[in-house]
């Protein structure tokens, strides 16, 4: 199985691990959805760059209002674009959980991503399979998937997983995942048997 | 500028975009001379990704391809992220590197995706500058790529040749010209894609990128994951009649075909280009 941490070998630490998303409030400030507020047209005050990018990303990441002047049917191209591009980083990631979907993989994982700017395919995935398990609606075949990281990685949700040091024993949809020293047994509470996998390399 | 000279001037003929799933793929490729890694997909430590080793054993070009510099955000690039570049272009003794003409986040928030800026100067100022801030750290030239773009911004002052142009002058990088991508924007904006290709400064061309899409409700978009249309390779042909760069590159990213179906594509690439094939 892919680790965690070789889809983003700049997951851990980087600028992008940092989930803050802290930035000036100029948002909705004077001018906003006023005639002439972007740069060359007389009578507005120029909005820099870096504004104006912050909201374009907003706009496609959060679902936000699609900054004025542009075209709003290709910006929302270009939203579900990204969307269904996510979705098949995230299966690469996750490959049960997307399976667990079948065909509707797709729509269901750009439904609820589309307000959540992406921390990477494979804490995107992790989000969704605790949100989805939370609700009870995480699929019984992607149960193991997520017991499994659970047990062997630490994630607080907000910064780069980590592996665990001392022993865990995690559920999600009926599996257990029981982790000692890094190896992993993974006990399906739905049939008997169990199953041992080794380390991750 | 003598190094990027030395560039330009070596022709490789036709390679590909080397990605994990088409490894062996790659490996089986007998006239392969170069080829592009993703940079943020190789370590900047510790073991290359598997199949690079001998790739770069048997001679092969492997450049670095960076797609989350954000080169043209306003903030200054992350020099954490050029410190990477840099040492992925010397651990593969890479020829030179390349990177986009585009911003992939903006106060702190990831696009998750290469984003068009606006043909302005305040944006040219934006790039030069954090393309400065790259190259004083890179071992090797840059090549800049303008993206496919499904949108354009509003406030658009200059024409994309001459925005282009503006910045390859003031930078002095070389271009890394996608023909999928000037046949996607042209298809999308109504425009000859021939127009933009008769005023690009040709001669600072460092290789091509060739790659396949669909239309999507009315759009084109540039996916990667599909056959590269006709369309793409009769340009190939016009820009080749007009200027030859020393390579070009099938950038596939998904959706992988079965074997030969990639070599038809590579066979197609070095036909339309006059260049020989690599896949015998």
């Amino acid at each position: 199985m892919t680790t965690p941490t070789s889809g983003n070998p700049r997951a851990g630490g980087g600028p992008d691990a940092t989930g803050k998303h802290g930035r000036a409030g100029e948002r909705g400030g004077a001018g906003r959805g006023r005639e002439g507020d972007h740069p060359g047209q007389p009578g507005g005050a120029p909005r820099s760059l870096a504004t104006r990018q912050a909201e374009l990303v907003e706009a496609l990441t959060r679902a936000k209002p699609v900054p004025e002047g542009f075209d709003a049917v290709k910006v929302a191209a270009a939203r579900v674009a990204l969307l269904r591009k996510r979705a098949g980083e995230v299966a690469r990631q996750w490959p049960m959980l997307a399976a667990g979907f079948g065909d509707r993989w797709k729509a269901s994982f750009s439904s609820w991503a589309a307000t959540q700017p992406t921390q990477g395919s494979l804490r995107d995935g992790w989000d969704f399979a605790r949100d989805l398990d939370g609700r009870g609606e995480l699929p019984a075949i992607a149960g193991a998937e997520l017991a499994e990281r659970e047990a062997r990685w630490s994630y607080d949700g907000s910064a780069a997983p980590r592996t665990r040091r001392g022993p865990a024993v995690r559920s999600a949809a009926g599996t257990f995942a029981v982790q000692v020293a890094g190896h992993v047994r993974i006990v399906r509470l739905s049939y008997a048997g169990t199953r041992s996998r080794k380390p991750s390399t | 500028m003598g190094a990027a000279v030395a560039v330009a001037e070596t022709a490789y003929g036709v390679g590909i975009g080397w990605r994990p799933e088409i490894s062996g793929f790659v490996a089986g490729l007998p006239g392969l001379r170069f080829a592009e890694v993703v940079a943020e997909s190789v370590h900047a430590h510790g073991d290359l990704p598997d199949g690079l080793p001998a790739l770069l054993d048997r001679g092969v070009a492997v450049v670095p391809h960076g797609v989350r510099l954000s080169l043209g955000g306003a903030e200054p690039v992350d020099p954490a992220r050029v410190t990477h570049l840099a040492t992925v272009a010397a651990r593969l003794r890479a020829p030179l590197v390349s990177e986009h003409i585009a911003f992939v986040r903006a106060a702190g928030v990831e696009a998750g995706h290469l984003l068009p800026i606006p043909r302005s100067f305040e944006a040219v100022d934006a790039v030069v500058a954090n393309v400065a801030r790259t190259t004083a750290e890179l071992p090797v030239p840059l090549a800049l790529e303008p993206i496919a773009a499904l949108f354009d911004w509003p406030d658009d002052e200059l024409s994309e040749a001459d925005f282009l142009t503006e910045i390859l002058d003031r930078t002095g990088a070389l271009l890394l010209l996608d023909v999928a991508n000037v046949y996607a924007n042209a298809r999308n904006r109504g425009e000859d894609p021939l127009d933009l290709l008769n005023k690009l400064p040709l001669d600072r061309v460092a290789y091509v990128h060739v790659a396949g899409g669909a239309e999507h409700q009315g759009l084109y978009h540039d996916t990667h994951t599909d056959a590269v249309p006709q369309e793409v390779l009769d340009l190939v042909t016009e820009l080749c009649a007009r200027h030859r760069p020393p390579a070009l590159i099938l950038e596939r990213d998904g959706d992988y075909p079965p074997a030969p179906e990639l070599t038809a594509e590579l066979d197609a690439i070095a036909a339309a280009a006059g260049y020989p094939a690599i896949t015998t």
